[in-house]
């Protein structure tokens, strides 16, 4: 399956994981298992309004609740706790409750501490509030012109419009004027979210001895930004310990959560005993700030006829709900690879950024940048089908080729290495491209509707710190940091410690850390143990998200293994009488090259620890290192923004290939083939990126055909349930998503390593629609908007045959009568799918 | 607050309390009996994620009342194996890549359990019905069926 | 999300049960298998002020026939029923529909009395039940009277159940003996989920033409819904597809079904008219057979 270097023991290992023993057996010990003696729990009473103010809140009748602790409004909440963290600049101010008005449902008008959860929401029931309902916006288009009390953030400015901002990268202009065609298309990328299995949480508590907070927490970056939490909750920020609790999934939507710890430390201050509060499903639908994008693209495509592009202008709307946590990040993201694997000379982004009456904008997996993938592959099968071109070819014909790298974009981004046309020929051959096309000829024949969908995405990773800000007018906090850090000791008994300053939140750190180590220091991997750093002995860590954990911990594992290594070899010199330039490292010994004098390391840690007399004076004892790994290559944006420097450089690719069936009587989609061909680099560990790549692609088809946060006009949330917010389940997967690889190690990294923990989602949900247009192809149906429920499909197919009875040829447009009696196994070679069940 | 005496077998042990009669089992068995291997995604019966065997069945514990299990015997992943003496199906998910986050998986296991105890040699699409139950966000959940698979084979006395 | 409190009776009786739901009058809800019930009480939509809980009424847990009758308690696990070699022999046309009924921890827990006495339009049980002209046998500490399927269901969540009667068995009427052909077949947004449209269907066929017809959909009213222009259009033509498809044509025009987010109205007769002709022609395939 692999094909990178050998002459690794641990790297590239399909390593049983470290984690598992104690996930396996229900020792987790995520944030709800946590219990403190003398514990409270925590519920809070959501707004059933999208826009309005807050007249008055009665909460006498919830306090007079036998075993209610605390009854709390947003305005009490203010007088303790600040504004919640916030990244725009200029920055939008949230609370922890919300004060004076509402923006959202769901979001919190008050909140109740009781002795149990149960007591909680039954006071919480009993929370009385008058509200003055305002206007209210849902629709982006309109968010733009909205004027007076539909403006949600009046202090900000009069009107809906967060940012707004043309950036031009290379001579765009010129280059559409020497265009032969200019595909246009305009798409439309609707809200989903990440949704892991376990919501967030937080438990809180306050030592008025100390004045310092603990929050047991499943939020990420505490070792990066964490301290902003002390700043909201008016602390220093040495009196406040987060202490890490396994997630329970994040995709990215845990990769900074702030208001649940800070609203469940406020309530600990306030009532002197320790706070859970867990979110509940609705809350974390409603109230998790931490929706994806939601978006509209007007996108053109300037292309010689021949099928080169040469220059890509979009204007894109974003619907960032009622709050901008995060800026406009997501944006700066997507031009890490603008222009996808293309050598597209000239982009221009015009993007407007608006604040609705919806949950806020968080990260979900991509981070923007899968709906830029999105958009760029739509145009690509557009600009095929505008110019009768194969959409392999015109992506062949246009792609960055091997000895371009380093190759850069308009953007200013670098792509370090890449073999596109190696990714695509293997997706091809995987898939049987050629033989499926006879097949959908044939089944077109039978009037069945085969579709077959492909796409060549990137998948940028390892996030810096840049792309946070360039966007804004006036950057705010511009930040060029983004390093992670490991401290590891080796103990006078040899065995190694590793700590990491970052979490789990699902991903594999642990393992990774073992067996970047074990490779290493050439020591076993079951001698190795792996804990995580709270902020009070917390180093430098950004942590998880964007693809870029893997690589950061490698990197920072061989710093610290270095320095292990030189004190190593410092005694064993001195012990051995022998030069360290004659010493190597195997097998977890050290020896003199050549002979057969060595010391083991347990040998030398003895050593370390308790025989300085032994040792050289200027020896200090002991075996560890800590160290902080820098992003390994960031350079900052010109002051015009017509370049963005360096910020994203290790750059993965993936060729994706669904084959699927559309039943045109219901419009139920089934997978018959799913080919996924990715390049990660130098691989640490094939079974856990495959992992990436099938869950992440799972998720993208959740984003493709059923996942919608869907708002009506009056801004009730009508998919708050696990109900309607559709997740895929088994039977919506594809049975079978053949994983391939190529690796084309960075040159940037440590081992080569690219990241791929954003996995199939950057590529999925546009390959999904260009399946599904294939299969459609005969109705001329064309996909410009997620996700492609069956009644919209139907009524797309609906609508086109009334086209094709009104011009007299919809005899060929009927299923076939004996669908139901057979399925596509017997005809076509595929798996059974999901539409008889 | 009106109290039902609650006696149940988890485990193999033997558990009296006393609660309230809206107590939700998931809650009992976290919570009152420090069970914490089980977990709770949505409270309303879709995901899957509190499911335990009452009486050898699969069943959502988010939607049965402590009293409810009176009498009954219950097994949560707790009670499956442990990571000194595990289950076979608890090495097939380890040894398969059953799991990411873990959140899904206490559940899929009992899930996979009662599938097992009834058929020892079931289908990859047998398989499929049964673990559809259960939501992950993960997995994809090819290699949880793969687990369920190698499992049987572990328990059947093969590699 | 807790259910708020209340107060919790257990009978062991079935008289101890009606005893108590005479007491409580319409504070009290009965709990079968709460499966939906506790779903809605968790989420505060429903915050009953007394349960009274029959899972200990041993009594209403049986599958039995008499005569081609198959009487089912009321208690009876819909697993249960979905592995019965009775309720296959006697009525395969439930044994197909529970299956489609959510996921399998659901219906270890689910009723189908239960199931029933919820009457959720979108749910399969009450559309077999009409199809196959089920009697419901109901009692209360008064006494107990039957009720045609058909007259059961009132609307939405909604039956002819008085608040102090107990749903206690159903009874399905022999299934036609020369071996009428059936189908259920179903459309939900993922596996599992509320039916968006479903159909249950029954076909007699002798020598090559229909003599009865049962069409009956969940999804696209408040109750299950019989559509007898539908039947009409079939009984005495050949069992084609020309005849399968004018009566799904005829069905698609006679629901009138709502419009939510999952599915318009327009949709929802696309998918009466699709599964009314395909559940015929599996219905026809099956004439003659007993079981799947």
């Amino acid at each position: 399956m692999t094909t990178q270097q050998t002459g690794y023991r641990w790297i590239g290992q399909s390593m049983k994981r470290v984690e598992d023993p104690r996930l396996l057996t229900g020792r987790g010990q995520y944030v709800d298992d946590i219990a403190l003696p003398n514990m409270t729990y925590a519920a809070a009473l959501r707004s059933p309004h999208a826009h309005a103010r807050i007249r008055s809140i009665d909460t006498s009748k919830a306090k007079a609740v036998p075993g209610v602790i605390l009854v709390m409004t947003g305005a009490e909440a203010a007088q303790q706790t600040g504004p919640l963290p916030c990244f725009a600049s200029p920055p939008v101010t949230q609370y922890c409750i919300a004060v004076d008005r509402v923006r959202h449902v769901g979001e919190a008008v008050a909140a109740v501490v009781a002795e149990s959860r149960y007591i909680a929401e039954d006071a919480a029931d009993l929370i009385e509030v008058e509200y003055e309902p305002l206007p209210v916006v849902t629709d982006p288009e309109e968010a733009i012109r909205s004027t007076g009390d539909a403006v949600l953030h009046p202090e900000r400015g009069p009107n809906n419009i967060a940012l707004q901002r043309t950036l031009t990268f290379g001579p765009v202009d010129e280059d559409f004027a020497k265009a032969d065609v200019v595909v246009r298309r305009k798409l439309r990328w609707p809200r989903s979210g990440a949704q892991p299995m376990e919501t967030v949480g937080a438990l809180a508590s306050y030592d008025d001895a100390t004045g310092k907070f603990s929050i047991y927490a499943n939020t990420s970056m505490y070792n990066y930004v964490g301290w902003l939490m002390a700043m909201s909750l008016k602390v220093p920020a040495h009196k406040l310990n987060i202490i890490p609790t396994m997630a329970g999934g994040s995709f990215g939507s845990k990769l900074f959560t702030h208001k649940v710890p800070i609203l469940a430390a406020t309530l600990a201050r306030a009532c002197g005993r320790p706070v859970k509060y867990v979110e509940d499903r609705i809350d974390n639908i409603m109230n998790c700030d931490n929706h994806g994008s939601d978006r509209i693209y007007d996108l053109e495509l300037a292309l010689k006829k021949d099928g080169t592009m040469l220059s890509l202008r979009m204007t894109v709307i974003d619907d960032y709900g009622a709050y901008l946590q995060f800026g406009v990040g997501h944006h700066g993201n997507a031009l890490a690879q603008l222009t996808g694997p293309y050598r597209i000379k000239s982009a221009q982004v015009s993007l407007t950024a608006v604040m609705t009456n919806k949950g806020q904008q968080g990260a979900y997996r991509g981070f923007g940048s899968e709906v830029n993938n999105f958009a760029v592959e739509r145009m690509a099968d557009a600009a095929a089908e505008a110019l009768k071109m194969d959409p392999v070819d015109i992506r062949r014909k246009n792609f960055i080729q091997p000895d371009q790298f380093p190759y850069k974009i308009p953007t200013g981004n670098v792509y370090d290495s890449g073999n596109y046309e190696a990714v695509l020929d293997k997706a091809l051959g995987m898939a049987d491209y050629h033989g499926w096309r006879r097949k959908q000829h044939e089944a077109r024949k039978e009037g069945r509707y085969v579709g077959i969908g492909l796409v060549s995405c990137q998948e940028r990773s390892v996030f810096s710190a840049t792309e946070f800000w360039f966007w804004n007018h006036e950057p705010g906090f511009a930040l060029t940091s983004s390093p992670d850090s490991v401290d590891i000791k080796i103990d006078p008994t040899g065995k190694a410690f590793v700590r990491l300053h970052a979490p789990f939140w699902g991903n594999s750190p642990e393992t990774v850390a073992t067996q970047v180590l074990a490779e290493q220091l050439t020591i076993d991997p079951v001698d190795i143990t792996v804990t995580y750093a709270d902020t009070d002995s917390g180093l430098p860590g950004t942590g998880p998200g964007g693809s870029r954990y893997t690589v950061m911990i490698a990197g920072a594992i061989a710093g610290a293994a270095k320095e292990i290594k030189e004190k190593m070899f410092k005694v064993a010199a001195h012990l051995l009488e022998a030069s360290e330039s004659d010493l190597e490292l195997r097998d977890g010994r050290v020896s003199v090259r050549g002979t057969d004098r060595g010391m083991s390391i347990g040998e030398i840690a003895l050593q370390a620890h308790y025989f300085k007399l032994s040792l050289p004076a200027d020896f200090r004892s002991g075996l560890d290192a800590r160290y902080t790994y820098d992003h390994p290559y960031t350079t900052l944006p010109n002051a015009d923004r017509t370049d963005m420097g360096v910020f994203y450089p290790i750059m993965g690719h993936m060729c994706h290939i669904p084959i699927i069936e559309v039943d045109i009587e219901t419009g139920q989609i089934k997978f018959l083939k799913y080919v996924a061909v990715h390049d990660a680099g130098t691989v640490v560990n094939p079974m856990t990126l495959a992992g990436h790549i099938r869950g992440g692609t799972v998720q993208g088809i959740g984003s493709a055909l059923y996942e919608h946060y869907y708002y009506d006009s009056s801004g009730q949330l009508l998919t708050a349930n696990f109900a309607d917010y559709l997740i895929p389940t088994l039977m919506e997967a594809p049975e079978n998503i053949e994983v391939g690889h190529v690796v084309t190690p960075s040159p940037y990294t440590e081992y080569g390593i690219k990241g791929g923990g954003e996995g199939g989602r950057m590529g999925a949900p546009a390959a999904l629609a260009s399946a599904v247009e294939d299969a459609l192809k005969p109705l001329g149906i064309k996909i410009d908007g997620l996700p492609i429920r069956p009644v919209l499909l139907r009524e797309m197919i609906r609508e086109a045959q009334q086209r094709r009875t009104e011009d007299g040829a919809a005899e060929d447009l009927q299923g076939p009568s004996d669908w139901s009696g057979r399925s596509s196994r017997e005809h076509l070679g595929g798996p059974p799918g999901n539409a008889e069940r | 607050m009106e109290q039902e005496k609650v006696t149940v077998t988890v485990n193999g042990l033997r558990y009296e309390r006393l609660v309230e009669p809206r107590r939700l089992l998931c809650d009992f068995i976290r919570q009152d009996l420090g069970l914490p291997g089980t977990h709770v995604g949505c409270e309303h019966g879709v995901c899957g994620m509190c499911t335990v065997l009452v009486n050898g069945q699969t069943a959502r514990s988010c939607l049965m009342f402590a009293v409810q299990a009176d009498g009954a015997s219950i097994t949560t992943v707790e009670g499956v194996g442990t990571p000194s003496k595990m289950h076979p199906l608890q090495q097939a998910f380890w040894e398969k890549h059953g799991l990411q986050c873990g959140f899904c998986t206490p559940a899929m296991l009992v899930t996979a359990l009662e599938l097992l105890n009834h058929n020892p040699t079931p289908s990859r699409d047998e398989i499929r019905e049964a673990i559809s139950s259960n939501l992950c966000r993960c997995t994809g959940y090819q290699t949880i069926v793969d687990s369920v698979e190698h499992a049987a084979t572990l328990m059947r006395g093969g590699v | 999300m807790k259910p708020a409190p209340f107060s919790y009776v257990r009978p062991m009786t079935v008289e101890e049960a009606l005893f108590a739901l005479a007491q409580q009058g319409d504070e009290a809800k009965v709990l079968a298998g709460g499966q939906s019930l506790i779903a809605m009480m968790n989420l505060r939509l429903l915050k009953p002020r007394c349960l009274v809980d029959i899972n200990r009424v041993a009594a209403l847990d049986y599958i039995r026939q008499d005569n081609g009758t198959l009487a089912i308690g009321a208690l009876t696990r819909q697993s249960a029923a979905e592995t019965s070699p009775l309720v296959l022999q006697h009525c395969p046309l439930m044994t197909e529909a529970i299956q489609y009924i959510a996921h399998r921890p659901i219906r270890n827990r689910g009723t189908v009395g239960g199931n029933l006495a919820h009457a959720d339009p979108t749910s399969e049980l009450p559309a077999v039940a009409v199809a196959t002209d089920a009697t419901f046998v109901v009692r209360s500490a008064n006494g107990q009277r039957t009720i045609l399927a058909a007259d059961f269901f009132v609307g939405h969540l909604t039956t002819a159940l008085r608040p102090d009667e107990l749903l206690t068995e159903v009874r399905v009427p022999p299934w036609r003996p020369a071996g009428q052909g059936w189908s259920f077949m179903e459309v939900s947004p993922r596996k599992g989920d509320y039916a968006l449209v479903g159909v249950a269907a029954t076909l007699q066929v002798k020598d090559g033409a229909c003599q009865a017809a049962r069409l009956v959909y969940n999804g696209v009213a408040g109750r299950a819904q019989r559509v007898p222009e539908a039947e009409r259009a079939l009984v005495g033509r050949n069992a084609d597809e020309a005849a399968f498809r004018e009566a799904a044509s005829i069905a698609s025009q006679r629901v009138d079904p709502h419009s939510d987010f999952h599915a318009t109205a327009a949709y929802r007769r696309d998918l009466v008219n699709t599964l009314t002709r395909r559940a015929l022609a599996q219905a026809l395939a099956r004439c003659g057979k007993r079981s799947a």
